[in-house]
């Protein structure tokens, strides 16, 4: 019996040694490359480009799609901040998704608009929708705006959005994000350079902006956020996006681009059947389904990453708010490797079915589950007398320090690129949080995540919901 | 001895000492605890204590740099706050409000007084950079004799050696730098200098090259498009049309002869974006030619080129290759019997819009009609009641001026 237990106990040490030890290089491998991949960026980066890509009149249109649902508080200004777009050709989709605030109105007054007969194809199927308006001032001549029958979902209002979409790409957005006003020129240069492949995605990067000045929808001031949770999350982000998605992008393996910013190629994401709107995590289930068309249909494509932040989002400040944003990302993570599942290590699909798919089944779905097993087999341990408390604190300071030492290499390759915030005690606060994040935040995400997964498991009915914004600047 | 003497050495003496038997102790620790605790330990335990001193090592490394470029680039910031305005102001009092430019003297006969300039630290490469910059910076915003005249001011100050010796440089990103200011200034640039980076391997400096070949070539500007070998990214002739059509003083070809023989499709491509950017009726026969070409993005792009050049010519062979063609060519073929608006195919459009199954073709065949003035010449209330309501939905979306596209 004891030779069982032994036995036991060695394969389960053994297993979770390899996973942990195979984690903490992928985190070192991205780190490298997202090292290249920033450098890379940096050295093409040059505003005289940009300039003659502002100026161009043989640019691809692009539609700048933003779905919103009881938006009134911030809808105004941020559309004003989608007008200041620089870019030649391209115009702004609000899709009013049934609001039942005065988001409509308010367009309709502060525009200047009026309904008019639009050539609507349903090319997705969405619900209803039921007027369309443009606006008769031409200073916002760029600016459609469709109300359609509320589809519980963002998925369904994107899809309205594609559907009245004139140009071949389309950006979509959340309308409470802010965006840089030379998003559209950072996220079509990828398209425009990439030399053999098709480039049917592109994503940048998102920070939080809680604490950032903005004037009429214009981001004027950088900050990391005051409040812990916020700050919790730009730290997290910054790691995501700057090391993780950037690392990613330099091999072409990006798993997911984010709902907040991305651009995509509109005729393979509606040959693929456009945003899903049962899904919980649609920006990564669009992503997996474009990847898998693409191998499908023999189609040689790249997704890549701008490490340069374009877009501020209004992060969750309190901890209902944030819980219910990270069960539904949680329980969308589950659908999508459920629906796809056969892409798992199925070489058909290249990357995405041996990279990218084991990546996010092991280290992004199980990781919470191995961390709770983890915990109570510790718990567990500690009361029968078997923990070897010196090589346990050892070890936890080993995953401790490690996971400091990934954070600090995200907010550096940040600095050295892009030199974010205006002071250096802001830069140093936010490395801070990199000590508070491994015991305070990473235990909450984990208990979240795993609501997520039983959420998915029981089939519990769970709305978009609302996300209580409180408005840029406003508070 | 007498040195010994001296409290002060003594002090020194006695804390290097100090520090030295910490340091041996700490030593001693240190060779105890491997013997101790790492040899001893086992493998998962030493790697863990491998990596932590590694993450610590490496989390304090990232302070550093962090600090350090932050500090470094607050010195820079500060440098060229307190430079970039006088170089700005230099640059105003002595080029471009230089009296001779008002009584129309030649540049060339201009005297510059270059010892103000010779006041800024122009011993230093960073504020030689700086004050490139603002000259670049300038002459993108002025035009004629200023910009002559900001050109000799960056030579006669040898600001141009930096330049040329980037162009010698090992690193791409020097090279395109330094092709990036010369072609801003009009530098010459000799062709054997330019022509072999304009096949480089590298594709920044690659498109560089190709710029600054078409900018400063006083021989043949375009005659990379004969030897180019890779193809023209979307990017690159965003850059090369920016380029041919804001240069001064180029003699612009006949584009068709490119149309006519090169192999290479993207360059075909962008001569029809110049054929239609430069009006070149010329080229139209050479277009008509690339109809039969078995690539339907070039095809399609031939079409579009003859609808903007408005080729009345095309017309007749365009509605007879129409039913033959993908739904690309298809909508590109309405849409140039709509630019071409001649009125003579309305018959056709009219059928396509009543009768076309795919939505983007009766869309484009209504606004074709739009623009043919069917709709107004001949509003045709029978046919507009009798219409589906889809069809008039766009018919409508194509009348109402508010929307574009």
């Amino acid at each position: 019996m004891q030779s069982i237990v032994n036995a036991i106990s060695h394969i389960y040490q053994s297993t979770i040694f390899l996973y942990g030890l195979v984690l903490l290089l992928v985190y070192a491998m991205l780190a490298f490359f997202s090292m290249l991949g920033v450098r890379q960026y940096a050295r093409q980066d040059n505003d005289y480009q940009l300039d003659v890509l502002a100026g161009s009149g043989i640019v691809p249109g692009i539609s700048v799609l933003a779905p919103a649902y009881n938006e009134g508080l911030t809808i105004i200004d941020n559309v004003r901040s989608l007008l200041t777009l620089n870019y030649p050709r391209f115009e702004i989709i609000v899709i009013n998704d049934g609001s039942t605030d005065n988001t409509l109105e308010q367009l309709i007054r502060e525009f200047s608009l009026q309904e008019v007969d639009f050539a609507y194809h349903i090319k997705l199927k969405t619900q209803p929708v039921k007027r369309v308006y443009k606006s008769t001032n031409p200073a916002y001549s760029t600016l459609v705006v469709l109300d359609k029958v509320n589809g519980k979902s963002k998925a369904d209002a994107s899809n309205a959005g594609i559907n009245a979409a004139s140009f071949d790409y389309f950006l979509c957005t959340d309308v409470d994000c802010v965006l840089d006003k030379n998003t559209l020129l950072e996220l079509i240069r990828p398209v425009l350079q990439e030399e053999k492949k098709r480039v049917i995605a592109t994503g940048g990067t998102l920070r939080i902006g809680n604490s950032c000045e903005f004037d009429e929808g214009v981001m004027t001031r950088m900050r990391p956020p005051r409040e812990l949770l916020p700050r919790f999350q730009e730290v997290e982000y910054i790691r995501s996006f700057v090391l993780g998605k950037m690392g990613w992008s330099y091999i072409n393996c990006v798993p997911n681009v984010s709902g907040g910013l991305g651009l995509f190629d509109k005729e393979v994401a509606i040959r693929c059947g456009g945003y899903d709107h049962t899904s919980f995590g649609e920006d990564m289930e669009l992503m997996s389904r474009m990847c898998r068309y693409a191998y499908d249909y023999n189609i040689d494509y790249a997704i890549r990453y701008v490490p340069k932040t374009l877009c501020w989002t209004e992060a969750p400040n309190t901890l209902e708010i944030f819980k219910r944003q990270r069960i539904r990302w949680a329980r969308g993570l589950a659908q999508l490797i459920h629906a796809h599942f056969h892409m798992f290590l199925n070489p058909k699909y290249g990357k995405i079915g041996m990279v990218i798919f084991p990546y996010n089944f092991f280290f992004e779905l199980l990781a919470p589950v191995v961390e709770m097993l983890g915990l109570i087999t510790y718990l567990l341990l500690a009361l029968l007398g078997y923990i070897h408390w010196h090589n346990a604190l050892l070890l936890l300071l080993f995953v401790y320090t490690y996971s400091i030492m990934i954070t600090t290499i995200a907010i550096l390759w940040d600095q050295l690129t892009f030199r974010y915030y205006k002071t250096w005690k802001e830069v140093l606060f936010l490395c801070m949080t990199a000590f508070l994040e491994f015991v305070i935040y990473h235990p909450i995400i984990v208990y979240f995540s795993l609501r997520g997964y039983y959420n998915f498991l029981t089939g519990k009915r769970v709305t978009w919901g609302n996300m209580q914004r409180q408005g840029f600047g406003k508070k | 001895m007498s040195q010994i003497d001296n409290p002060t050495l003594s002090a020194s003496v006695e804390t290097v000492s100090s520090y030295l038997e910490t340091a041996f102790t700490s030593v001693k620790a240190a060779t105890r605890f491997l013997e101790n605790t790492f040899l001893n330990a086992p493998i998962t335990i030493q790697i863990a204590m491998v990596f932590i001193i590694i993450a610590i090592v490496t989390t304090a490394l990232a302070y550093i740099s962090i600090l350090r470029n932050r500090y470094r680039g607050y010195r820079t910031d500060k440098k060229l706050a307190r430079l970039c305005p006088r170089i700005d102001n230099l640059l105003i009092d002595e080029v471009l409000s230089h009296p001779s430019l008002q009584q129309h003297v030649p540049p060339d006969e201009i005297q510059l007084n270059i010892a103000p300039f010779e006041q800024l630290p122009l011993h230093r490469r960073w504020a030689r950079q700086a004050l490139t910059g603002r000259i670049i910076h300038f002459r993108r915003n002025v035009r004629g004799n200023i910009g002559l005249l900001l050109r000799n001011l960056y030579m006669q100050l040898d600001l141009d050696n930096d330049t040329l010796k980037k162009l010698k440089s090992r690193h791409w990103e020097k090279k395109v730098q330094a092709l990036t200011e010369l072609t801003s200034l009009d530098m010459f640039i000799s062709d054997v200098t330019i022509l072999p980076m304009t096949n480089d391997r590298n594709r920044e400096l690659r498109a560089a090259a190709r710029h600054a070949y078409i900018k400063l070539s006083k021989n043949e500007p375009f005659k990379f498009f004969d030897i180019a070998k890779e193809p023209l990214l979307m990017w690159d002739q965003v850059e090369l049309f920016r380029t041919i059509t804001s240069t001064e003083n180029i003699a612009i070809p006949n584009f068709a002869r490119w149309i006519i023989y090169s192999g290479n499709k993207s360059v075909i491509s962008f001569c029809l974006k110049l054929v239609v950017y430069y009006n070149q009726h010329n080229a139209v026969p050479a277009i008509l030619r690339l109809l039969e070409t078995k690539d339907h993005y070039l095809r399609a792009d031939a079409i579009n080129c003859l609808g903007k050049l408005r080729a009345r010519i095309a017309e007749d062979k365009l509605v007879a290759l129409y039913s033959h063609q993908p739904i690309p060519c298809q909508i590109e073929i309405l849409k140039a019997l709509g630019r071409i608006g001649s009125g003579e195919h309305v018959e056709f459009l009219k059928t396509e819009f009543l009768h076309a199954t795919d939505f983007d073709l009766r869309k484009h065949a209504a606004k074709s009609l739009v623009r043919n003035q069917w709709v107004s010449d001949h509003p045709g209330d029978e046919l507009l009641s009798s219409v589906s309501q889809e069809n008039l939905r766009i018919l409508r979306h194509c009348m109402n001026p508010l929307i574009k596209y």
